[in-house]
């Protein structure tokens, strides 16, 4: 049934939010209409490309998001989407995005952080994130495939000393040297790539103890 | 070789300047089912070859072109493009030190001719606010194949 347009208030902060890849439209519940049961209808566009297309797992939906990686995973493409908002026979005029570039703007999530320690230091091996895919049988391509000047950001915390020290780094995998036997460290790693500024997401902080003092505990025997 | 070809300049900066005035100039950009630079067809095909004389070509198409054609009443947007103007002739000045390095083969050739073709099908205030609006794909294509490497400044 065809709703009369322009009735309703336009959906509001419609954006994309993207983290590797993985690329979910947002938006806000028209003004004054909280709590009222709205439905929404989302399509977008490629840039370039001749025509709106239909999303159809988006149309009539109560959530207010709707995941567009599969429309939008050719990440050098650009794209817009928009949305509408309807209540009985009121529909509102699309709210829509302004030009979204994945390449450059999707957000770097964090590496898997592997640590292996000895008695004055830690080894930490990095993993890249991983793109977002569609099937999990698909084979996997790292965010490094895609951005190859990808960097990491390591920072290691002494919680004895309450000392941090922070080192940029792109090869994947370091060792932190001259540290205190018998401590416990905490290390958070974020990646990110030069240029236009993104959001981060660090990684979950993992601490570790380094081994005691094989010299000390000998004595004490 | 190529190496003393490429550009060193800081994008970061151009990106910055290009990033003040992406969503005004977007926003005029009214006719989405057309682009200007079309990468599919232009610039993801180039090979490592043909970087030099495509980045030659294409700083030429927008300082002789769309930087001129452009017609802004916005006093700060203005700045920020002829800020992006300067960057233009400056990445040209650097190319220009490795003439004979820069050959131009067909597929390079062939790949500006689309551009400039796409941008004489649109009347020319659309064309420039459209090209503009796409310096993001330029610059992005510029950092991917002129990265890593001294460059001849």
């Amino acid at each position: 049934v065809p709703c009369v347009s322009g009735d309703l208030p336009k959906p509001t902060n419609v954006a994309f939010i993207s983290i590797n890849m993985k690329n979910i439209l947002q938006w806000n519940p028209p003004e004054g209409l909280q709590g009222m049961e709205v439905s929404y209808t989302v399509q977008y566009f490629i840039y370039g490309q001749k025509k709106w297309l239909n999303k159809s797992e988006c149309r009539n939906i109560s959530r207010t998001y709707c995941d567009l990686s599969a429309e939008t995973s050719d990440y050098e493409h650009q794209y817009y989407a928009k949305v509408k908002a309807m209540w009985g026979t009121n529909c509102s005029k699309w709210a829509e995005t302004g030009r979204f570039y994945p390449f450059l703007e999707t957000q770097i999530g964090p590496p898997e952080v592997a640590l292996t320690t000895d008695e004055k230091s830690i080894s930490i091996v990095l993993t890249a994130p991983k793109k977002w895919k569609k099937n999990p049988e698909e084979s996997s391509i790292s965010m490094q495939q895609i951005y190859s000047n990808l960097k990491y950001n390591v920072s290691i915390y002494n919680t004895k000393s309450n000392r941090t020290w922070s080192q940029c780094v792109t090869n994947h995998t370091l060792v932190f040297s001259w540290l205190e036997p018998g401590t416990l460290y905490c290390v958070l790693v974020e990646s990110f790539v030069p240029g236009p500024p993104r959001l981060t997401h660090p990684s979950e902080r993992q601490c570790v103890s380094t081994l005691e003092d094989q010299t000390t505990a000998l004595e004490v025997k | 070789g190529l190496r003393r070809c490429l550009i060193s300049m800081n994008l970061h900066r151009v990106e910055e300047s290009f990033r003040g005035i992406k969503t005004a100039i977007q926003a005029k950009d009214t006719f989405q089912n057309v682009t200007i630079l079309s990468p599919s067809e232009t610039l993801h095909g180039i090979k490592p070859l043909d970087v030099c004389c495509v980045t030659k070509n294409l700083l030429a198409f927008y300082v002789d072109r769309v930087f001129k054609d452009h017609q802004e009443l916005n006093p700060q947007i203005m700045r920020k493009i002829s800020s992006l103007a300067n960057s233009f002739l400056y990445m040209q000045k650097t190319l220009q030190q490795c003439q004979n390095l820069c050959h131009c083969r067909q597929e390079a050739t062939n790949a500006t001719r689309i551009i400039h073709d796409n941008y004489d099908q649109l009347e020319v205030r659309s064309a420039a606010v459209k090209s503009l609006g796409e310096l993001d794909v330029f610059l992005a294509w510029i950092d991917k194949h002129h990265r890593g490497t001294s460059a001849a400044s």
